[in-house]
């Protein structure tokens, strides 16, 4: 299974972009990392292009809500991807927040799985199980 | 070796020897050898065949449709080796939006198809076929995923399929489309009855003009106190085009090239000087930087020198402004990167350096809110093209 996956906007801490690059081959997914500093646009357009199941998002810097803000939009002048998976996680807000408020409200923003400050095995552990009741794997 | 070199643009040409380099505006109402040889026949007659080099960047070169799907990699991808092959006319469709697009009436010289890394699958269906029946096109190209190539071989009449422009790691492969496109441009030239004639009086082979003033940018720093990075800019009488070297993008275009080529199409001060105008009429700064240079909107319709030099002058500015990050486009330059920016080309005969660099100073300070002055320098002698058409001899 293909997955397209990057830090949002101008976000550059790259460690653990790599790290999930890492852990998604291990877990035998297809990784296009598209690396830091990815704008929206570019996150849609590689998965149009490489025909991926899932689009992981991360963010550690605090920038994410301002472009989440965006994506029901941007997301409706794609034609084809109704069924794509989204997912993002790290640090979604400025300071340490509260998942219980940060979950529904990204939900809200068209993500179907949401890790506020979650560790990622917990994440793609979550992320494995989804796409497993939806038949997908 | 004593060379004349000859350069055919879509305003004026250029003929250049050992002693001198005139330049004539053309005359329309010739054939380009009949105008030639009547305005400099004395030199020409001085040279043999073998010893006489021309290049030309009249005629626009191809007109160019590509078909692709994202506008951040296919299309993308498609656009940077087109440019680089010296295409100037360019005209792209979202594949998904196919139907909003009109028709383009003109014919189209090559039509490139493009989309989907090689794993992908089922791209491409009929509403592709639909469209292509509705344009009128001489050749016709895919570049895209290898799933999808039997397919539309099968639909599309004399489609040429060459490896995908996209790897599987996103990354562009320039190659094969790019000699695909620089043969077919290659055929184009020759195949101009215009340009066919001008191999009356040379032995050598008639080369696009961008084509060699890329072939000359590694070389700059033999004839040039040129700081890197640098740009170079050639506003012309059509178009106006930009090299730039690769560290001045953030980009997800990798490639082994050094430089690349861009073209603002419909930007020269001469025949396309309605369109400049236009574009300048649109732009919020224009008449803050008209009333900074000391003149009024009526300079637009002024015929003089000063009329021309201020085309010229905004010209620079639309241009750089429309590379900046100011204006969200194909391409950003890290425009307060440079230190140098090179001007070349009919430009350099109307325009003094302090009269270049007042507007850089003031596209900087107005756009960019910075103080960075990069150093101008002026091609005025026509160097890089020299150097680009002598070619390696220069060099070694
Ligand atoms: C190293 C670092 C930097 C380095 C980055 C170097 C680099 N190129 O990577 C530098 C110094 C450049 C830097 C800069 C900045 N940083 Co910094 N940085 C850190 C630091 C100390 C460590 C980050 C790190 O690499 N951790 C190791 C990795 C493995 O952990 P991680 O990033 O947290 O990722 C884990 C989880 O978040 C999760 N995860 C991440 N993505 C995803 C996705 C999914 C789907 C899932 C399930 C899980 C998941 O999995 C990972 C492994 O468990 C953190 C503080 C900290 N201790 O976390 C601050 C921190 C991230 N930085 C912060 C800030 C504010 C900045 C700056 C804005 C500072 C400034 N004022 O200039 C800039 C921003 C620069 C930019 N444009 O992005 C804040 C963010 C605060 C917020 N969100 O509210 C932090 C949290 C520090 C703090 N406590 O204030 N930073």
């Amino acid at each position: 299974m293909k997955v397209v996956t990057g830090v949002v906007g101008n976000d550059i801490h790259v460690v653990a972009n790599r790290l999930i690059e890492l852990s998604l081959n291990a877990r035998g997914f297809e990784v296009f990392n598209l690396g830091v500093n990815t704008y929206l646009e570019e996150f849609f357009d590689a998965v149009v292009e490489t025909g991926a199941e899932v689009l992981l998002i991360s963010s550690l810097n605090g920038e994410a809500e301002g472009w989440s803000r965006e994506i029901k939009l941007l997301k409706a002048s794609y034609k084809n991807l109704d069924n794509l998976v989204m997912m993002i996680g790290g640090n979604l807000v400025v300071g340490s927040g509260d998942a219980d408020e940060i979950v529904p409200k990204y939900k809200n923003y068209g993500f179907d799985l949401v890790f506020h400050q979650v560790d990622l095995n917990t994440g793609l552990d979550t992320l494995e199980e989804y796409l497993k009741q939806r038949g997908m794997r | 070796m004593n060379r004349l070199l000859i350069d055919v643009g879509s305003t004026y040409f250029k003929v250049s020897s050992q002693e001198n380099i005139e330049q004539h505006f053309r005359d329309f109402n010739k054939d380009i050898l009949d105008d030639l040889k009547f305005k400099c026949s004395k030199t020409i007659e001085c040279y043999k065949k073998d010893d006489v080099y021309i290049c030309s960047s009249a005629n626009g070169g191809l007109s160019t449709l590509i078909i692709g799907l994202t506008n951040s990699f296919s299309l993308k991808y498609a656009k940077n080796i087109a440019f680089n092959s010296g295409i100037n006319i360019i005209e792209s469709v979202m594949y998904q939006n196919l139907a909003d697009y009109s028709i383009p009436s003109d014919l189209i010289d090559v039509v490139i198809i493009v989309g989907g890394i090689n794993t992908n699958k089922d791209i491409f269906k009929d509403d592709l076929y639909e469209y292509l029946k509705m344009l009128n096109y001489s050749n016709i190209v895919f570049v895209g995923c290898e799933n999808e190539a039997q397919k539309l071989e099968k639909n599309i009449q004399n489609l040429v399929i060459l490896p995908n422009i996209i790897d599987e790691k996103l990354h562009i492969v320039e190659e094969n489309l790019k000699e695909y496109l620089t043969n077919l441009y290659q055929l184009d030239i020759e195949g101009k009855e215009d340009i066919k004639n001008l191999y009356e009086i040379t032995a050598n082979q008639i080369y696009s003009t961008p084509y060699i003033v890329n072939k000359t940018l590694p070389f700059i720093h033999i004839k040039f106190g040129v700081v890197d990075p640098f740009i170079l800019i050639d506003i012309g009488g059509a178009t106006t085009d930009i090299h730039y070297s690769k560290d001045l993008v953030d980009d997800n275009i990798v490639t082994e090239n050094e430089y690349d080529r861009l073209v603002f199409k419909k930007l020269g001060v001469y025949k396309s000087k309605e369109s400049l105008i236009f574009a300048a009429q649109n732009n919020e700064f224009v008449y803050e930087l008209l009333s900074y240079l000391k003149v009024t909107e009526n300079i637009f319709s002024d015929e003089s020198q000063k009329g021309t030099k201020v085309l010229m002058q905004l010209a620079i500015f639309l241009v750089l402004t429309k590379m900046s990050h100011y204006k969200q486009s194909y391409i950003n330059l890290k425009l307060l990167s440079i230190n140098s920016i090179v001007f070349t080309g009919g430009i350099t005969k109307v325009l003094s350096a302090s009269e270049i660099e007042e507007i850089i100073s003031f596209f900087y300070k107005k756009i960019l809110n910075s103080q960075h002055n990069p150093m101008t320098v002026l091609d005025s002698n026509y160097d890089i093209w020299t150097i680009g058409v002598k070619g390696d001899d220069n060099v070694n």
